[in-house]
């Protein structure tokens, strides 16, 4: 049995029996985890205050072979994220990013990238940041990591490569553009201009030196939602649960 | 088919529906029930359904209760114009066992949750909105617990209650009683020193 420690983001935590915690977390090294924190809703020093919603803490845990239950042995708080329970909005967004993250990864698929895109958006929440702008950013990020990102590079009906001119058109069923010789506009095939085609590209590259660069306007940010909400709702095949609560 | 006769299969089943009960607790408690005399079988039963019976929301604080209104409301000695909203009953009770709060209570019944899929519209916030003018509230205190699905609703009320023309309050936040400094963590120490009281010398 060997213990591990390491930095987490609680993404649900449940409680069980008189005075023990199931939690989920995502860990910057394992991914997503759940385990079981004994005595945690009584503990002040092993557990104290830092198994809440979003928290980011430094988890320690083991695993014991049970299932994909592990042993949380204890935790320090690094930063409750307090700007994400300042207003129902934040605590909205936040929770619908723990929903897409726990659906593009399942139980022990770790990704580091992941566990960074989460803090930094959980950072920028608590900075007060709202609204489609940081919601886009994560979407895309998210899905890309998840092995969801849109095709940019060419139509993916005649294969013309796109060279960062013109408009092209999102194809859901594809999962890519397409050239507006090959589709065309309409409400399920939204279309992209040159400055959202270049800022989605860095979204899901990840590249946010070049995207705060480039600036982010409420055109291009709408452009983007578009297409991530045609993408999102036909990839993953459900209306995420959340949602509701961020019209 | 399981290891036990069938009757007692289904106990164990109906058992592990209630929260925090696994098989084994569930086949635990069968297993002494079935050791003990009738008597208990049947009490247990009694009250089960009686409770499902008799106990509902009382119609001002929506409190459980057997009888409408409840205790606290038709209390007359209890101060008028200052209410405590409580996430559950269960907070209701830790305060009112204090003897420390002698106002009136509304009870939530949860707190905002969107992963759990609890919006405003699934709390009793309407009640409580029509209990400010009809009762003459002039405080309200905002004692949901200090989670984050606490403070997201202790925020959200604060804000709609804003223009209400009452006293809102939140119960003060920090180092609990009998606590140890070096095992808090920040936003503990935070608020502590953020709420920090004048001390009479």
């Amino acid at each position: 049995m060997r213990s591990v420690i390491s930095p987490a983001i609680i993404l649900r935590i449940r409680e069980f029996g008189e005075s023990d915690l199931l939690v989920s977390f995502f860990a910057e090294d394992a991914g997503r985890l759940k385990g079981v924190a004994k005595g945690a809703r009584r503990s002040r020093r092993r557990f104290p205050n830092c198994l809440d919603l979003f928290c980011l803490s430094r988890m320690e845990y083991v695993d014991r072979g049970k299932g994909d239950m592990l042993f949380l042995d204890s935790c320090r708080l690094i930063n409750p994220f307090a700007g994400l329970r300042s207003d129902f909005s934040a605590l909205s967004l936040g929770s619908y990013m723990v929903e897409l993250t726990e659906i593009l990864f399942p139980v022990g698929v770790g990704d580091r990238r992941m566990f960074a895109l989460l803090r930094r958006a959980f950072e920028a929440l608590d900075q007060g940041e709202r609204g489609d702008r940081l919601r886009v950013i994560f979407e895309g990020r998210a899905m890309s990591l998840g092995g969801y990102g849109i095709g940019l590079e060419c139509c993916s009906r005649c294969g013309r490569p796109y060279e960062g001119r013109g408009r092209a058109v999102f194809l859901r069923t594809r999962g890519a553009i397409g050239c507006l010789r090959c589709a065309k506009e309409n409400a399920m095939t939204p279309s992209l201009d040159p400055p959202a085609m270049g800022a989605l590209a860095l979204i899901q590259s990840g590249d946010w030196k070049a995207l705060r660069r480039m600036g982010l306007g409420p055109e291009v940010v709408s452009q983007i939602r578009e297409v991530l909400k045609l993408h999102i709702a036909y990839r993953l095949g459900e209306k995420l649960k959340t949602t509701r609560y961020l019209e | 088919m399981g290891i036990y006769p069938p009757p007692l299969e289904n106990l164990i089943r109906q058992l592990t529906r209630l929260p925090g009960i696994g098989q084994k607790s569930a086949a635990r408690i069968a297993l002494y029930i079935l050791g003990r005399d009738r008597e208990l079988a049947d009490e247990l039963a009694k009250s089960l359904v009686e409770v499902k019976d008799r106990i509902r929301f009382c119609s001002t604080c929506y409190n459980l209760t057997d009888e409408d209104p409840c205790g606290v409301c038709a209390d007359e000695t209890r101060a008028n114009g200052i209410l405590c909203v409580v996430e559950g009953p269960g907070d209701q009770l830790a305060l009112e066992e204090s003897g420390c709060f002698r106002g009136r209570y509304h009870v939530l019944h949860g707190a905002l949750s969107p992963l759990d899929g609890v919006g405003p519209e699934d709390l009793k916030i309407p009640g409580l909105l029509r209990r400010l003018g009809r009762e003459k509230i002039h405080e309200v205190i905002l004692a949901s617990n200090p989670t984050a699905e606490g403070e997201a609703t202790a925020s959200y009320l604060a804000r709609i209650l804003g223009d209400k023309g009452v006293k809102v309050t939140r119960i003060a936040l920090g180092v609990p009683m009998g606590g140890d400094l070096k095992y808090m963590d920040r936003m503990t120490l935070e608020h502590a020193l953020n709420c920090r009281i004048p001390v009479r010398t």
